[in-house]
């Protein structure tokens, strides 16, 4: 029990916690890279947090001994006892149905969402392979439009794409910056990051932590894609690109404007860059990983207590019983 | 499979640069221009079939032989996957990821102006 209300409470401070760390104090555009992982291990944190409170509330506490037959005896009395307490059963009913409710709603979004990404990637792949005219001198696939526009599409066989509109808007230098932003979308396997946190918002919409997480890695993966980027070339090309590339659209069917990021990244690229240090970069995962490692660490602890005090050898215990017998 | 991929493509492009529907004969004469190893006449009469299957391209009698027609332009499938790439919202981004946005007039000659600054300052 005290087990589970410490996991519990854990999982509400890191989600409270976590989106104010990483969307008030402005480091996150400034390491864009370590920002998702934080995010990452935050989401994670709380999910597996809660999934181990109602394992916790679940399973009571077995002392572990060296001998199979006493772990198991102790094993029957600890959940007889539970179950004979009142009020026990209900316990553990509740944290059987919300371990499992969470990891089971969790892993099913998680693999729907991945499915239908690659089942509509693949279908987009095929009439691109149909229609599009490669250009191996750049290394990307052009479509003939008259709206310009570059996107990439991710995962195996993955691609980048330019409409003839946008190879025609940009000069030598700016294509080759924004092919390299695409790059590193792909290399840094962007889309499986997002689908992991729009799979996490799917699953529990009303959880602002998943919410913020979700809405903060759409705008970090594009940031981390610019820093990639200008490390190649300057960002003042790349800045003037995406200006060239958002002012020159005639959206005949636009939806779905994404709030406003581009204006963002472009103010982003003019101003000074100021990259985190690299030591605090480290401190900063470390950090992250820590409270990745805490709520197993957590779970785990009454049974590794319980392992140390059952396997001194106590004559009068009840569970050094082969004594006795001989 | 790979090489059926590139054989479609091959065969697409005929199509479409033809103007009329055209049968399998034309189509492999057209094929074997520019081949060192011509195609078997049965191997494009199948992919095609396949095309056609899976309405890339459709067909009418005519005397023995059918004549083949694309369904769609070109162009209209490149539209339609811009269109598809446009309509990737905010929450689509597993999917694909898109690299361009709209701005609106007074936000795009806000940045114009601060780009030219910049660039300006460079110099």
């Amino acid at each position: 029990m005290r087990v589970a209300i410490l996991l519990l409470g854990y999982a509400a401070l890191v989600g409270t916690l976590a989106p104010v760390l990483l969307t008030r104090t402005g480091w996150a555009a400034r390491a864009p890279r370590l920002a998702i992982w934080a995010w990452q291990a935050a989401t994670v944190t709380v999910v597996v947090s809660v999934a181990l409170a109602g394992l916790a509330l679940a399973v009571p506490t077995v002392p572990v001994s060296g001998n199979l037959a006493d772990m198991l005896h102790a094993c029957v009395m600890a959940l007889r006892a539970q179950y004979a307490a009142p009020g026990g059963a209900l316990v553990a009913a509740t944290g059987t149905v919300l371990a499992l409710a969470v990891a089971g709603r969790v892993g099913w979004c998680l693999a729907a969402a991945l499915w239908r990404a690659r089942r509509e990637r693949r279908r987009h792949a095929e009439v691109l392979a149909m229609v599009g005219r490669a250009r191996p001198d750049l290394g990307v696939t052009v479509l003939e439009d008259d709206r310009p526009a570059v996107y990439c599409l991710p995962g195996t066989g993955h691609r980048i794409v330019l409409t003839s509109a946008a190879l025609a808007a940009l000069e030598p230098r700016a294509l080759d910056a924004v092919i390299a932003h695409e790059r590193a979308h792909i290399r840094q396997r962007h889309h499986l990051v997002l689908a992991f946190a729009e799979a996490l918002e799917r699953a529990f919409p009303r959880v602002g932590l998943f919410r913020a997480a979700a809405e903060e890695t759409r705008r970090l993966v594009e940031m981390a894609a610019d820093d990639e980027a200008t490390d190649r070339t300057d960002s003042l090309t790349l800045a003037g690109a995406l200006v060239e590339l958002a002012g020159a659209g005639v959206p005949a069917a636009s939806l779905a404007a994404s709030g406003g990021q581009v204006a963002g990244r472009v103010r982003r690229l003019l101003g000074p860059r100021r990259p985190v240090h690299r030591v605090a970069i480290w401190a900063g995962a470390l950090v992250a990983g820590a409270s990745l490692a805490l709520p197993v660490v957590l779970a785990a602890q009454p049974a590794v207590a319980a392992t140390g005090m059952n396997t001194c050898p106590l004559p009068d215990a009840p569970v050094a019983s082969a004594e006795r017998l001989a | 499979m790979r090489g059926f991929g590139e054989l479609e493509q091959a065969i697409m492009d005929v199509v479409w640069a033809s103007g009329a529907p055209l049968t399998v004969r034309e189509v492999l004469e057209q094929l074997n221009r520019d081949r060192p190893q011509p195609l078997a006449y049965n191997t494009v009469q199948t992919v095609m079939e396949i095309l056609h299957r899976k309405s890339w391209l459709s067909r009418a009698k005519d005397g023995r032989a059918f004549r083949y027609q694309a369904t769609k332009d070109r162009e209209e499938y490149a539209a339609s996957l811009i269109d598809q790439v446009w309509a990737t919202g905010a929450d689509r981004t597993a999917t694909l990821v898109r690299l361009f946005d709209e701005l609106d007039d007074a936000e795009l000659s806000e940045l114009r102006a601060a780009l030219a600054v910049r660039r300006e300052g460079g110099r």
